[in-house]
């Protein structure tokens, strides 16, 4: 009996996707918790303060997307592992296609992503509560419009750089490798989006944040269409 | 041996029995990034057999062996596995591929690797039971994978090929960095799934592809060398060893390497009567051996 691999719809298509977020969990939980830790210092530390109520709903919000962004490196780590690894060669040999394996690294990423924003949100709100501070609804304004789809807009965007780098140059390891610097690059967008946003007037505040998280998500996209048309599966193996 | 430059197809054996598998390559040109590694591969296998596939570092065996599992596509020419091409996931399904690293995802345990690739593949847990049996990997099945030695890391890299039972197996260098014993082991089922199956099997071992292949396909830089049977390999000088008491007298002036005389001969047909002659001369013959692998003169 010949059984249906995974690209082809067959038993193994969720199970290779639930395995790869599993893997990465486990391989980036190191980021998850400093995500998670920082996130909840910041809170604690805006928390300590004598407006705490002011300080915390304008400036929680926009912090955290920089930890979601830079605690999902996980993905972008397990998807360099696996190339490094060959295990990307046995998966297009199963019938895998290379954008398959790009979709799952980005899926895995996003499912860091959100992680880390539910816990940090959980405990951040938490402690809030517990202090006394009132959750205004310019607070869930923001979380809304800026800081949901910045982080996964950030997160989506140092990882789909950081996997195309890794498929480009030559496997490496540590902070000079692609892994290391893209989480870098990575939350390059949110910072400048922070800086423009902050220079507009009030009102459109928002407008461009979410705009923005908008054209990264867009950018994205277009990063992985290139990225499927210039990218050989020889892309995908590691040297012989 | 044959003619080496152009690319024998093995046929016309009476005896040859089909497998009713078939693996065709035409014009075969592959690579990466537009480097050609290999340049116009043809060559037909469906015999059930061990086509033992040898070259220099180099020579392009690692790029045939992803380019025939549809991993590289190629610039030009046609792969076709039973008729259908390679591109076809359909083609992808019968057959079998070990690449010459491990392809262990980083971070999993022995049992959780083999269930990773029991995922992709779509088989069940008792069939990861069957090869961590097959390959007698259960006292490792909770250690990280990480954590093994080279020997058991290609042996659960092996396990993974034999999860699902395929008609074609590519087998690249599958005995590097094993022990001898372990080697054996990994043959003896290599030569069980012959009988029935193509395998393709790429080794630096000159003395495990005689042993093991019935046809040998040589590269050399990127085309095929030779293609033909292993028994109709000849080397260039017929030289035998002769392990044997009281025989310095006799063999006194030979060169000698190791316990062995060694003995140049226009052929095989001339042993049995430098034997007779040795015995009638009072020399004990323990042992005679051929020293030269016909295989090594496809590297020259």
């Amino acid at each position: 009996m010949v059984n249906i691999p995974a690209d082809q719809g067959g038993p193994g298509a969720h199970s290779l996707l639930a395995t790869t977020i599993r893997r990465t969990l486990t391989i980036g939980r190191l980021y998850i918790l400093l995500g998670v830790g920082l996130s909840l210092l910041l809170s604690l530390v805006l928390l300590a303060t004598s407006r705490a109520g002011t300080v915390f709903s304008t400036t929680y919000p926009l912090e955290l997307p920089l930890f979601a962004t830079l605690g999902a490196t996980g993905g972008l780590m397990t998807f360099s592992s696996d190339r490094t690894k060959g295990v990307f060669e046995y998966l297009i040999a199963y019938g895998i296609s290379p954008r398959s394996l790009f979709v799952n690294g980005l899926i895995s990423t996003a499912a860091l992503s959100g992680i880390i924003l539910a816990l940090s949100l959980a405990v951040g709100l938490g402690a809030a509560q517990v202090r006394g501070v009132a959750l205004s609804g310019d607070l869930f304004t923001a979380l809304a419009l800026y800081t949901v789809p910045m982080s996964f807009a950030g997160a989506l965007f140092m990882s789909t750089l950081g996997m195309i780098w890794s498929s480009l140059s030559t496997p490496r390891t540590g902070i000079n490798s692609p892994a290391g610097i893209a989480p870098l690059l990575g939350i390059a967008p949110t910072i400048l989006v922070l800086i423009a946003a902050e220079s507009a007037p009030r009102s459109e505040y928002y407008y461009i944040t979410a705009g923005a998280a908008v054209v990264i998500l867009a950018a994205v996209l277009a990063l992985l269409i290139a990225s499927a048309h210039l990218m050989g599966r020889e892309r995908f193996l590691s040297p012989l | 041996m044959q003619p080496s430059s152009a690319v024998v197809v093995p046929s016309g054996d009476p005896l040859k029995r089909l497998s009713g598998h078939r693996i065709e390559l035409r014009g075969v040109s592959s690579g990466y990034h537009q480097k050609r590694v290999l340049e116009d591969i043809t060559f037909t296998v469906e015999e059930p057999a061990i086509y033992v596939v040898l070259g220099p570092n180099g020579a392009g065996k690692t790029t045939l062996f992803r380019t025939l599992a549809g991993i590289l596509q190629p610039f030009s020419g046609t792969v076709e596995i039973d008729g259908i091409d390679i591109g076809h996931r359909s083609a992808r399904t019968r057959l079998q591929y070990l690449s010459h690293i491990d392809g262990i995802p980083d971070g999993l345990r022995v049992d959780e690797a083999l269930q990773f690739y029991a995922n992709v593949e779509g088989v069940t847990d008792r069939e990861v039971e069957r090869v961590v049996q097959l390959l007698g990997i259960q006292e490792l099945r909770s250690r990280f994978f990480s954590e093994l030695s080279q020997g058991q890391k290609k042996r659960v890299s092996i396990a993974r090929v034999f999860l699902q039972e395929r008609s074609i197996y590519l087998l690249d260098e599958p005995t590097s960095n094993l022990d001898p014993k372990l080697s054996r082991e990994i043959r003896d089922i290599v030569l069980g799934l012959s009988k029935d199956d193509l395998v393709l099997y790429s080794s630096h071992n000159l003395f495990e592809a005689k042993e093991i292949g019935k046809y040998v396909l040589a590269l050399n830089g990127g085309r095929v060398g030779y293609f033909g049977r292993m028994s109709d390999l000849r080397p260039a000088k017929y030289v035998i060893g002769i392990r044997a008491e009281g025989a310095e007298g006799v063999l006194g002036s030979s060169t000698k390497q190791g316990d062995y005389y060694l003995q140049e001969l226009s052929g095989p047909d001339e042993v049995p009567k430098l034997v007779s002659e040795l015995m009638a001369k009072g020399v004990r013959i323990r042992e005679v051996k051929e020293m030269e692998n016909p295989l090594e003169d496809l590297f020259t």
